[in-house]
């Protein structure tokens, strides 16, 4: 028997299929564990991962393990927190993502990735977007002397081949879940288009949305952009001031960024965010006290930019994002078989 | 009485405003009758005072705003008609007043700050929390036991006698903060949801302060203290090898204008449902630091002028730098957002003044907590009654019956020429020819 079977046939799951798909808040975890949705997601995401590294394999990088603690972490954004451990007496912090330690593996690796696993303690506000979990994983990926451009076609890339993969291994859960092929067609027959953030802000201002032109796309306005997409899209030139220090300044419009976030469409938000990265010491230093970063504690990133780091660009997809978009499942607890929901303790 | 003192401050006049409330305000009742009143030869007993407290407020015979007054109340107006009730940085208050940033210091971190928040929240005002709390005493007590840090108690004190829809809390966040994540760590802690969802958490980036500007904070510290906090703070030897107390020295932090600007577009895009605040030491460029940060979105921005400050400086700053508050606020001049001034504020004088020179509410700093000290459970509402009483009766005698009707006509600094306007028109003066 199959598990696209067993979510309608077996006794001992029917009560906690029957809440699942009513999903407001994850089951008790034994419970979450047994069934059905999770069973399927965690296959789809098998698949998913295997197609992620054979593509990037496919195409020169090399997989590293990441840290998990460090010094400092990326101070990210969005009020979300780093947490702090005590290590031999020194304050580390859990990484929320390793885009520090992939810069300076650029000088070893010219192409690299991660599956990383990262931990954010995001603002209480973010616990009903269904686009949040404390902890995450993310396919990181740098590459050496690329621009962004070259970062959005490996990101493009990496998720249609995703996709493709996915419907060809295990077709029959995605059915399961009653997730239409059709959903995918647009995605898989060409180019994904790029609008601004200036562009974007307007759409949004003209459906009535206040959303702000010198800041992220808030919640809301994502979901709007997305659910209005028929395909993924890319939206790229975010305002400084809205990302973190090591996403390159355009030098031609001071102010606005050479980074992307990939939309997915069907009100699945952002599945990435990348840019071409600062490598100039100088900046970076400036650009960290313009994010209210105290430059001492980066000590170690600082002396390796001292000493040179290579331009790069790259992304993050998240890969529980990634699995949500694929099995069509309402919320991102769905599809972690741990899920920690922002303010609410879990084992 | 925990024995606060503020020298070279009105000390002796603020605790009795605190113990005897707006009796304080007038000549004694019982003289009333016996006694003849008029103006004194001398500069007052507050002392001779700075470049602010030496403008005369000068209402004029003509009053046409209190006609309209007159009209919308269809009866002859009082001071008890002016409203003083405002929003300071996006918070609604009751004064024109807010309860200024202590620091880490230890007076302002003891049970005078927690007493005075108390009472700023009974009062409807809003409450700043100044900088280095968390790096200096932690953020909870104990993580197994769940005691409250200095920070989040005074939030809880706060937030259990605030009004509902009244007042907020305000925090500042230093570069040595920045490390601790101390807006993270509120943002997103459970127990200051009720602010955040009231719309009354709000952050302050702290650019400088009056008693020095250019230097960050400074604390004495015991040894044992010092050694403990020596990871994160210059600790400095400057009372001599055998002195049981060091210097502890907060960096002031690099700010350009761009900085400024990303740093509160960093706030804003971070922490969208918390208000952004601004506080400015008495720089040269006081005007284009304030603009820069109202361009970019500040909800207030706070001067500190050079008389201000809890803080403990060394002395050549405290006699030798900085704009004095009137300077500052003369260099600013119309502002293009909510301007909030500090330094020596105690009474409605000076308070009328400052509103006058275009600021929407004056921080107490100095005063509160020597209120708080002479009366731990009412001193700092008595003294800002006496202050709102004080105030009303200014601004009517000015013939104006809103705080923000203020203007800098209502000012005059004696040696200067009238303010544009009060001129006797066609009248020519006495002995001039015609």
């Amino acid at each position: 028997m199959n598990p696209g079977d067993e979510m309608h046939h077996s006794d001992a799951t029917d009560d906690a299929a029957t809440r699942a798909a009513r999903p407001t808040e994850p089951l008790p975890l034994g419970e979450h564990l047994r069934t059905p949705e999770l069973k399927a997601a965690m296959l789809v995401q098998q698949e998913a991962l295997h197609a992620a590294r054979e593509f990037l394999r496919g195409r020169g990088f090399t997989e590293l393990l990441p840290p998990l603690v460090g010094p400092v972490t990326d101070p990210g954004g969005r009020g979300a927190k780093a947490l702090d451990v005590d290590y031999y007496g020194h304050t580390y912090k859990l990484m929320t993502s390793a885009i520090l330690y992939k810069q300076a593996s650029l000088r070893g690796f010219g192409k690299l990735f991660y599956i990383a696993p990262n931990v954010r303690v995001e603002p209480l506000e973010t616990a009903g977007t269904g686009r949040h979990l404390v902890e995450f994983h993310q396919i990181d990926v740098e590459i050496a002397g690329a621009t962004r451009d070259d970062a959005m076609e490996v990101a493009a890339g990496l998720l249609t081949h995703v996709v493709e993969r996915v419907w060809e291994t295990v077709p029959e859960q995605l059915h399961g879940l009653g997730r239409d092929p059709l959903a995918f067609t647009e995605l898989l027959s060409g180019k994904f288009d790029v609008c601004t953030h200036a562009e974007a802000v307007a759409r949004l201002r003209g459906q009535g949305h206040p959303q702000s032109e010198d800041a992220e796309i808030d919640w809301t306005g994502e979901e709007a952009l997305s659910r209005d997409a028929d395909r993924p899209f890319f939206v790229t030139d975010y305002p400084k001031g809205s990302r973190g220090f090591y996403d390159r300044e355009d030098p031609e419009r001071p102010g606005t960024l050479r980074n992307f976030d990939l939309i997915a469409h069907g009100g699945y938000g952002e599945l990435v965010s990348g840019s071409e990265r600062e490598s100039d010491y100088a900046t970076i230093v400036t650009r960290m006290r313009e994010s209210g970063e105290n430059p001492a504690k980066y000590d170690w990133y600082l002396r390796a930019a001292r000493e040179g780091i290579p331009a790069s660009a790259g992304f993050g997809m998240g890969v529980q994002r990634l699995v949500r978009f694929l099995t069509g499942l309402d919320a991102l607890w769905q599809v972690s078989a741990y899920p920690k929901l922002p303010g609410v303790v879990a084992p | 009485v925990t024995g606060v003192r503020a020298g070279g401050f009105p000390e002796r006049q603020v605790r009795a405003r605190a113990r005897n409330g707006t009796r304080e305000l007038f000549p004694p009742a019982d003289a009333y009758g016996q006694e003849l009143f008029g103006a004194q030869a001398d500069p007052g007993p507050a002392g001779p005072g700075d470049d602010l407290d030496r403008a005369r407020l000068v209402p004029p015979v003509f009053m046409p705003r209190r006609l309209e007054k007159l009209i919308e109340l269809a009866r002859e107006p009082i001071h008890d008609d002016v409203a003083l009730e405002t929003t300071i940085g996006g918070f609604r208050s009751r004064l024109p007043v807010f309860l200024s940033a202590f620091g880490s210091t230890r007076a302002g971190s003891g049970d005078l700050a927690l007493a005075a928040g108390r009472q700023a929240a009974r009062l409807g005002i809003p409450m700043v929390i100044g900088e280095n709390m968390v790096p200096v005493h932690g953020y909870r007590r104990d993580a197994a036991g769940g005691g409250h840090g200095v920070i989040l108690a005074r939030i809880r004190a706060y937030a259990e006698e605030a009004p509902a829809a009244l007042g907020g809390v305000v925090v500042q966040q230093s570069t040595e903060d920045a490390d601790s994540e101390v807006w993270n760590l509120l943002y997103s802690d459970p127990s200051t949801q009720p602010l955040l969802d009231s719309g009354r958490l709000g952050f302050e980036l702290k650019i400088g302060q009056g008693a020095k500007p250019g230097l960050g904070g400074m604390t004495v510290l015991d040894t044992g203290e010092a050694e403990r906090l020596a990871g994160r703070f210059t600790v400095r030897d400057v009372f001599g090898p055998d002195a049981p107390s060091r210097l502890r020295c907060a960096t002031p932090g690099t700010f350009t204008e761009e900085i400024v600007r990303q740093q509160l577009r960093f706030m804003r895009n971070n922490f969208p449902r918390a208000r952004v605040w601004v506080k400015l030491p008495p720089g040269r460029d006081v005007a284009a630091a304030a603009a820069t940060a109202w361009r970019a979105g500040a909800d207030a921005v706070t001067v500190d002028g050079a008389e201000g400050g809890t803080g403990w400086a060394p002395r050549v700053f405290l006699d030798h730098v900085g704009l004095p508050l009137a300077e500052c606020l003369r260099r600013i001049g119309r502002p293009g957002g909510c301007l909030l001034a500090n330094g020596r504020m105690w009474e409605g004088g000076r308070v009328v003044r400052a509103l006058a020179l275009g600021a929407t509410a004056v921080g107490l700093g100095r005063a509160a907590l020597v209120a708080v000290d002479e009366d731990g459970d009412a001193g700092l509402v008595r003294l800002a009654e006496c202050l709102a009483l004080e105030s009303r009766l200014l601004i009517s005698a000015l013939g104006k019956y809103s705080a923000d009707a203020l203007a800098p006509e209502d000012l005059w600094w004696p040696g200067t020429e009238p303010a544009h306007g009060d001129h006797a028109g066609a009248v020519p003066a006495i002995g001039g020819g015609a």
